[in-house]
């Protein structure tokens, strides 16, 4: 850790950088290596056993007020230790986050906590400042989706989006179903005992625990043959020889025995093509479709895969075989001229690395006042700029409104030489 | 709420106010210096020593014991020496914690932004004194092209208003020749291959305790270690004591002491040491619609005399809500002698002349009297017989800063006068 992460230069403190994401938040300083914490974006309510998820769409506003504020108040007081009024807030935000969360998000920070200013930056384009380049296809594979946006020249292609719900929830439920279905518990007074009589439903925590210490991304042959020995209904098809089972411990005496078929296939969900054909693979080859021609090249040259999901082992690998195989179908090989894909490897790990690229220009202090909004100019307006909202007027012609001509017009005439 | 002092629950090591900014490093870090975590279960780990046989420094030949510190476990049995760190000779600040392999890439890049951000700032504040020349002619002259060519960046710019999708630092590339001292980036390369899972990972079974569960692994953000061998551990993470101010007044109610072992009760406006307080002294037996007379005492906090008037609740007062009895309270201004804490070595004090009605006032005593009231229950069920009625006192702010009245003197503190609603609970009514 640099030691003197206390002092920014030109003598600000410096800035607070969250990644409020849908299971982990990621929260630290600006200009540091990493971030100082992930903790799970949730809170327990006392009295209640489960805890209440931060990132919530469908619940009105009052609720997500009081949740956002008890969540934001930890991150505050047990995790960071620092005061709120004194320091600047960088927001690493999906661009597909609803108005109604970030307004929301925007009035907890500078009505409950008075920060200074608040800044919403996209993660997308976060993750390419941390590599020092300008045009990349970004692939953000988080908890409740996957999302593709590429980036030119600094400039996010916004109509060439793809989404698609494949993430670590869906990944969860899967591994949900199978264990259920297929494995067995042993106690310490029975053996060979289904799940839901042991112990009903398996916690979300746990499946997540044995997705991550178990699990793992086959490569393409034998995802291939996964593949076919599900779907196969005549059953001719065989799927390759399993791994070794394994004994997980539930809490107390319980072991439940992971089988190993599971190990392997559980991961399938995220390549097997829909009846859209739409895989996480496909997203990047649909989106490199949507843009424009001269910009292809350089972003199927320049991948960048992000979030947690794709901390899986092998996870990267299958992408990129994926991607090379699916091109060379007609609906892709005919559009698509180059073939060479190339991918990052930014100096974090994919979950950190938008929240690196925050803190980065969190550090850049000259810039983060006058890009921020300040909480003046939120008291004023009440509301904070979106991108899909065209209403929201620029703070220049809101202040000295009647009294300067509109920029264009402005420097008719310059001193300088 | 103010951060400001932590606290190092860990070794009680300080409790450290950190108004200034401090070059401390582990304050700034936020963690102790010399206590660890322990990465498999989160205790504090414990420094423990062995002796080692250790060649002497003048003879290699022969050896002495020497000792050698390695950190422990209490809890989970973990040990420094499990992720191969070796012992130290020193019992605290041997232990470093591992750097990340990025951090000099991370520092370029941010050296090399903030070069592009400072460009910006120079364009913005140029931006801001051409602006300021209003009486120059607003005609779209032949200069304003050379000048929007010369910057290259045209009105882009001039349109990045905060909060708008954010185009990074685009425009800014540097231009040819026209800094010294330029810092550049290599680009980050891509690769065209991605390591392939091994082979043994299909065929190897896995020993759970060797793999990391998620929590370890997101203890160390920088790292997150899938084996356990390489879990190392941290330092270990500071609590705060927060300061609370109100937040209309910014009067400080709750502020934490430096030194742990040294706390001293800080809250000065407490209600206590300003409200006259009522207690029940004795009550005789009480029966249903019939007039009992209930002896209460009055206690004055303060030093200077209070004038306290009682009154019955009005009809619809709304904090009436439990009262099951009436009651009759003396209808004249009751006054209390000031809180003298001299009184009770000082027996040659003269006794203060009140001129107290004895129907009234029982007994006077320094700053205390005793007063009858008249209950009359109301209720015949089993619960308690609650009366309640209102005080209204005067309240001299002593704390508050006395502002120099305009003919030069020390002017009194002005007299507030405070309404309280009092309930009390008399006991049941007798059988």
């Amino acid at each position: 850790m640099p030691i003197f992460d206390g002092l920014g230069s030109g003598g600000e403190k410096t800035a607070i950088v969250i990644d409020l994401g849908a299971a982990y938040t990621k929260c630290g300083f600006a200009g540091e290596t990493g971030p100082r914490f992930i903790i799970p974006s949730e809170i327990r309510k006392p009295g209640q056993q489960q805890a209440t998820k931060v990132v919530q769409y469908n619940i009105n506003t009052e609720e997500l007020y009081a949740i956002l504020k008890e969540f934001i108040h930890i991150l505050y007081f047990r995790h960071l230790l620092v005061n709120p009024r004194d320091r600047r807030v960088v927001i690493i935000e999906s661009i597909l986050c609803p108005s109604h969360f970030r307004e929301t998000l925007t009035k907890v920070f500078f009505k409950q906590f008075e920060v200074p200013s608040v800044l919403f930056a996209p993660s997308h384009l976060m993750a390419i400042m941390t590599l020092g380049i300008n045009s990349a296809l970004v692939m953000d594979c988080g908890y409740t989706e996957t999302l593709v946006l590429p980036i030119y020249e600094c400039t996010p292609i916004l109509p060439a989006w793809e989404a698609l719900p494949l993430g670590g929830k869906a990944i969860h439920k899967e591994l949900d179903g199978f264990l259920v279905e297929q494995c067995s518990v042993d106690t310490d007074t029975t053996t060979g005992q289904s799940v839901p009589a042991v112990i009903g439903a398996i916690p979300e925590e746990t499946v997540e625990d044995i997705k991550v210490r178990t699990c793992f991304v086959s490569d393409l042959q034998r995802g291939l043959q996964i593949q076919e020995a599900k779907f196969n209904l005549e059953g001719t098809a065989e799927r390759p020889a399993p791994p070794p089972d394994v004994d997980y411990p539930l809490d107390g005496e319980k072991i439940l025995h992971v089988k190993g078929s599971i190990r392997d296939s559980v991961m399938e969900i995220l390549f097997e093509q829909d009846n859209e054909e739409k895989s996480v693979a496909s997203m990047i080859l649909d989106a490199l479709v949507k843009c424009p021609i001269d910009t292809r090249k350089v972003l199927s040259e320049n991948l960048v895969v992000i979030g947690g999901t794709a901390m899986l082992p092998g996870f990267l690998h299958r992408l990129l075989a994926e991607i090379r195989l699916l091109v060379e179908k007609p609906k892709y090989s005919d559009v698509l001229a180059s073939k060479n894909f190339r991918i990052h490897s930014p100096p974090a790990k994919p979950s950190c690395t938008a929240w690196l690229g925050g803190a980065i220009f969190g550090a850049l202090q000259d810039i983060l006042g006058s890009r921020s909004v300040s909480r003046d100019h939120y008291n004023q307006t009440g509301r904070i700029p979106d991108w899909c909202c065209l209403s929201s007027p620029p703070p220049e012609s809101f202040y000295e409104a009647g009294k300067t001509p509109p920029p264009l017009m402005k420097r008719a005439y310059s001193m300088e030489k | 709420m103010h951060a400001e002092s932590f606290f190092f629950c860990c070794c009680l090591w300080k409790c450290v106010c950190v108004r200034r900014r401090s070059t401390v490093a582990s304050l700034l870090r936020r963690r102790c210096a010399n206590c660890f975590d322990c990465p498999c279960c989160m205790h504090t780990l414990s420094t423990r020593a062995t002796n080692i046989p250790a060649p002497l420094a003048d003879d290699p030949t022969k050896t002495t014991m020497k000792k050698a510190y390695y950190l422990a476990c209490g809890f989970c049995r973990w040990t420094s020496r499990d992720v191969g760190m070796a012992d130290k000779s020193v019992a605290s600040g041997g232990w470093q914690e591992p750097e990340n392999p990025h951090a000099q890439r991370i520092s370029k890049l941010i050296e090399y932004y903030q070069q592009l951000a400072h460009r910006e700032k120079q364009e913005r504040d140029r931006k801001k004194m051409a602006r300021r020349r209003q009486c120059m002619p607003l005609a779209f002259s032949q200069h304003t092209i050379h000048v929007v060519e010369k910057y290259g960046l045209g009105t882009r710019l001039q349109r990045q208003r905060p909060g708008a999708p954010i185009s990074a630092l685009a425009g800014l590339s540097l231009k040819e020749g026209e800094d010294q001292k330029e810092i550049t980036i290599e680009p980050a390369q891509a690769l065209d291959e991605v390591e392939p899972l091994p082979e043994d990972c299909y065929t190897r079974p896995i020993s759970l305790p060797e793999v990391t569960t998620l929590r370890q692994r997101l203890l160390q953000p920088d790292f997150q270690p899938a084996g356990a061998s390489q879990l190392h551990p941290r330092h270990k993470h500071l609590l705060m004591k927060r300061s609370l101010r109100c937040r209309k007044c910014e009067h400080n109610l709750s502020k934490p002491e430096f030194n742990p072992t040294s706390i001293k009760f800080k809250i000065q406006l407490v209600a206590v040491s300003y409200i006259p307080e009522v207690r029940i002294m004795s009550i005789p037996n009480l029966r249903h619609t019939k007039e009992s007379q209930v002896l209460l005492t009055l206690t004055n906090p303060v030093e200077n005399v209070t004038h306290v008037t009682l009154a019955a609740c009005e009809e619809e007062d709304p904090d009436d809500v439990n009262s099951t009895a009436k009651v009759l309270v003396p209808s004249k201004e009751l006054v209390l002698a000031g809180k003298d804490a001299a009184a009770e070595y000082d027996e040659l004090a003269e006794p203060q002349d009140f001129q107290d009605d004895p129907d009234i006032v029982a007994f006077r005593k320094s700053n205390k009297i005793g007063f009858f009231i008249k209950v009359i229950p109301q209720k015949e069920d089993d619960s308690d017989v609650t009366v309640t009625f209102r005080m209204r006192h005067d309240f001299r702010n002593l704390t508050a800063p006395v502002r120099p009245s305009e003919d030069g003197g020390d002017a009194a503190p002005e007299a507030i006068w405070l309404t309280h609603h009092v309930e009390l609970r008399l006991g049941p009514l007798a059988p």
